[in-house]
């Protein structure tokens, strides 16, 4: 063991004629440590060994497993010492073993100042680190000079590689499939841009390609002439897989995510060309995509924010909707559930009378909702179908007063007349939503005497139905989103005030703290002159008693044999 | 404080606590080897016996879905947890000695690349040692990346306490042990002879993929026979 240590923390001058000492650091709240002796400290933290309670265990193996932990540590204090090298030579539980040696390093008598290296590579000895294979970032082809990649870069040729030079051009956040996926020829290799529209490849040196500005301005590199090389049209997609979601891969996605849910196998395979990960990409990407992944057990309780994709399909289903011939025979079907759809508050092209044949809840707007009333129109008999695509066109023609007269105009009816004023009338005075209920009744009756005077001819009412329904969703689109921009105004002032007042906060409190420190620095001041005077004063006391420090010492000596 | 923390070292040789696992958690270590139609699921883990057993279930289901094991795999899984309980629980009753007995315990394990030989004491009379925390220091002071040793550590040390406790159940009925058994660890503490240390060394050796096939084809051999 070596000689003991001394605590720098301790304010003992060094003697200079004691024998050289190692000087180690422990922080000041370990002071109360020695070798000679247990501290209560020790004791208090690590009863075990000081209860009896086992013979295994007693204040001289204590003694034992600390010095030896420590002296350890001191070989060598600028390493970490862990416990795995010391447990190794200790004989004794393992458990206790740990406890003794956490105790020591809480307590900074180990390892105290020495790196916290996370056993990265410490000692050679520990790890043998077998390499099959060729190592990460080397790729291993069939043949040499294969066009497939032999290494990264592809390219073979000399200046291809040039790239993984120091100056090459690839912009500065290139990522790794940037730089290294299979882009044959798309690196010009005389001007190192990228080849968009096609390439020259030379005919003599299979790898060397240049893009169709070189070849233009006659760069060929060197050695090459024009004759070297024949052109070749780029690939398009080559290497991109996630390009393009058409319409139909993303209607064909979400068909298969409701019926499917977590199931991305089967989701993959429903929309065939694209791959599992692409699938789960686009899912999050659409605005409701996050409300789907969550939500594809509670089948059904899908909320549609996407508008504008909803709008487009509405305005193709009740074209084909509108064949209106028959009469109106459910009438009161209509109008019951008609009342009940509106309190859910939809959009108002909607199926009513066919509400309790959806397999989905009534909540549902939007693309869900429009591809289930095609099914179901397509299911049920035609009377019902025009009955609802009356209906329909009636609650189109709460809304705007253009297709109401198209309608109404074309019956030519004196009824009409009676009861377009009527219409009219209504329609102007209640609001849009809720007081829809009590005009649907009435409308529809009234719609029904007319109805049976149809000789509007079929394609032009079609095409009312269609504008009518585009208006009708664009304007609530409209609204809705005016309703969105106020939100998150709303929100982001909250946002705002919330930071100015953290803001305010961290300042009052950092002027209290300043406030605190003149403080403490004028009782600082105040020490110091404390200190000053008494200094004066002893100083004054010195000299009034006539020895001086700093005169010569023969001058003085006189005054001192007088005064004694 | 411990509670048998008596004055008299002699009153300690004769308690006898309730049968449980000898760490700060209670919990017992499951092995799962289940053979079904040539598709093979193994499995080690750790279970809190005071879990309901409508968990088990919920556990077997979610097991099976998860890796996307045929079904018949719920039931051989529920039951086999179940029966292990069961015996883990028909032991709790009975009384347990907690002598003088400090053990060692030996590591000897293969986790996917990492082969760990370690060899140590454990005294089965610290109801407070937790072989969680043992395996962590082990992992980070030995800088071992792969995260299934840790837990796979945990587990063997919890098995061979597991073991050790049923015997000691078994020689509570019995006569108590001679006090020469009793005396565990024949070493001198506490330090240890230096020729000593490298049984006492940890090893972690990493493989490569090739010696990883050799040994397991070797382990199935040795299953089969």
């Amino acid at each position: 063991m070596e000689t003991p240590s001394q605590d720098p923390s301790l304010k003992l001058p060094l003697p200079a004629d004691e024998p050289q000492l190692d000087l180690y650091t422990i922080p000041r709240h370990s002071s109360w440590f020695s070798w000679d002796d247990i501290h209560d400290t020790e004791k208090s933290h690590l009863r075990e060994f000081f209860d009896g309670s086992s013979f295994t265990r007693s204040p001289k193996i204590y003694r034992d497993y600390r010095d030896f932990i420590i002296s350890k540590f001191r070989e060598d204090p600028s390493r970490r010492l862990t416990f795995t090298e010391v447990r190794k030579s200790l004989v004794g539980d393992i458990s206790v073993l740990h406890k003794v040696f956490a105790f020591l390093e809480r307590w900074g008598l180990i390892n105290f100042g020495a790196p916290a290296g996370e056993g990265l590579g410490k000692e050679g000895n520990w790890r043998v680190r077998v390499e099959d294979g060729a190592p990460n970032g080397v790729r291993v082809v069939a043949a040499p000079n294969s066009l497939k990649p032999v290494t990264v870069p592809p390219s073979g040729s000399d200046s291809g590689r040039a790239m993984e030079g120091n100056g090459f051009d690839l912009p500065p956040l290139a990522s790794y499939r940037d730089v290294y996926t299979e882009r044959k020829g798309t690196i010009c290799g005389n001007c190192k841009q990228r080849c968009e529209s096609g390439h020259y490849e030379c005919t003599k040196e299979g790898s060397f390609i240049i893009c169709v500005k070189c070849f233009k301005n006659g760069n060929y590199g060197e050695n090459k002439s024009v004759d070297d090389f024949k052109f070749i049209d780029c690939i398009p997609n080559s290497g991109n897989h996630e390009a393009v979601w058409t319409e139909a891969e993303t209607l064909l996605l979400l068909e298969s995510v409701l019926k499917h849910g977590d199931n991305w196998d089967l989701v993959a395979e429903n929309v065939k060309t694209k791959t599992k990960a692409d699938c789960i990409s686009k899912l999050i990407q659409l605005p409701f995509g996050d409300l789907m992944l969550g939500s594809t057990h509670r089948r059904g309780k899908l909320w549609d924010n996407d508008g504008n994709t909803s709008i487009v399909q509405q305005g193709q289903l009740p074209s084909s909707e509108a064949h209106p011939q028959e009469n109106i025979k459910t009438e009161d079907q209509c109008h019951d559930v008609e009342n009940e759809r509106n309190q859910n508050g939809d959009a108002e092209t909607q199926v009513p009378s066919l509400k309790r044949k959806r397999t989905i809840s009534p909540s549902d707007t939007g693309n869900a909702l429009m591809k289930q009333v095609a099914l179901i129109s397509s299911m049920v008999d035609p009377h019902v179908a025009a009955s609802a695509a009356e209906a329909a066109v009636t609650a189109l023609c709460d809304e705007c007063q253009c297709p109401r007269e198209i309608f109404d105009g074309d019956a030519n009816e004196g009824e009409e007349l009676g009861s377009s004023p009527q219409h009219n009338k209504k329609e102007r005075s209640l609001q849009v939503d809720g007081s829809e209920v009590e005009e649907r009744p009435t409308k529809l009756e009234s719609q029904g005497t007319s109805s049976e005077k149809n000789a509007i001819p079929l394609t032009f009412r079609m095409r009312a139905a269609t504008a009518t329904a585009l208006g009708a969703a664009a304007a609530r689109a409209k609204l809705l989103a005016d309703q969105e921009d106020r939100e998150i105004e709303c929100l982001a002032a909250t946002i705002i005030e919330t930071q100015l007042k953290k803001l305010q906060c961290k300042i009052k409190h950092i002027d209290d703290l300043e406030l605190i420190m003149e403080k403490e620095y004028t009782q600082l001041e105040e020490l110091k002159e404390s200190i000053v005077a008494e200094q004066m004063h002893v100083l004054q006391r010195v000299f009034s008693t006539g020895i001086s420090r700093w005169r010569d010492h023969t001058s003085v000596k006189p005054q001192v044999d007088s005064v004694l | 404080m411990k509670p048998h923390a008596a004055a008299s070292t002699s009153s300690n040789r004769n308690t006898t606590v309730k049968f449980r696992i000898p760490t700060s958690d209670n919990l017992v270590p499951i092995r799962l080897d289940i053979e079904i139609d040539g598709q093979r699921f193994r499995d080690a883990f750790t279970w809190n016996p005071s879990d309901p057993d409508s968990e088990v279930v919920i556990f077997a289901k979610r097991t099976v879905k998860d890796l996307k094991l045929p079904p018949a795999f719920i039931t051989q899984i529920a039951q086999s947890i179940q029966s292990q309980l069961t015996e883990f629980r028909s032991l709790e009753g009975q009384d347990m000695y907690t002598g003088e007995k400090i053990v060692p315990i030996k590591l000897d394990l293969r986790v996917n690349h990492t082969l760990i030989k370690d060899q140590f004491l454990w005294d089965l009379n610290n109801f407070e040692s937790s072989p969680e925390v043992f395996a962590r220091t082990f992992c980070t002071d030995l800088g071992v990346e792969d995260p299934e040793v840790g837990p796979a550590i945990a587990f063997a040390i919890r098995e061979q306490l597991y073991e050790i406790a049923i015997q000691s159940v078994a020689s509570a009925r019995e006569t108590r042990i001679n006090k020469k058994g009793r005396r565990g660890a024949a070493e001198q503490f506490p330090a240890r002879k230096r020729r000593e240390w490298d049984v006492y060394e940890p090893i972690v050796d990493l493989l490569s993929s090739e010696e990883v096939d050799a040994l397991e084809a070797r382990e199935e051999r040795n299953a089969r026979t």
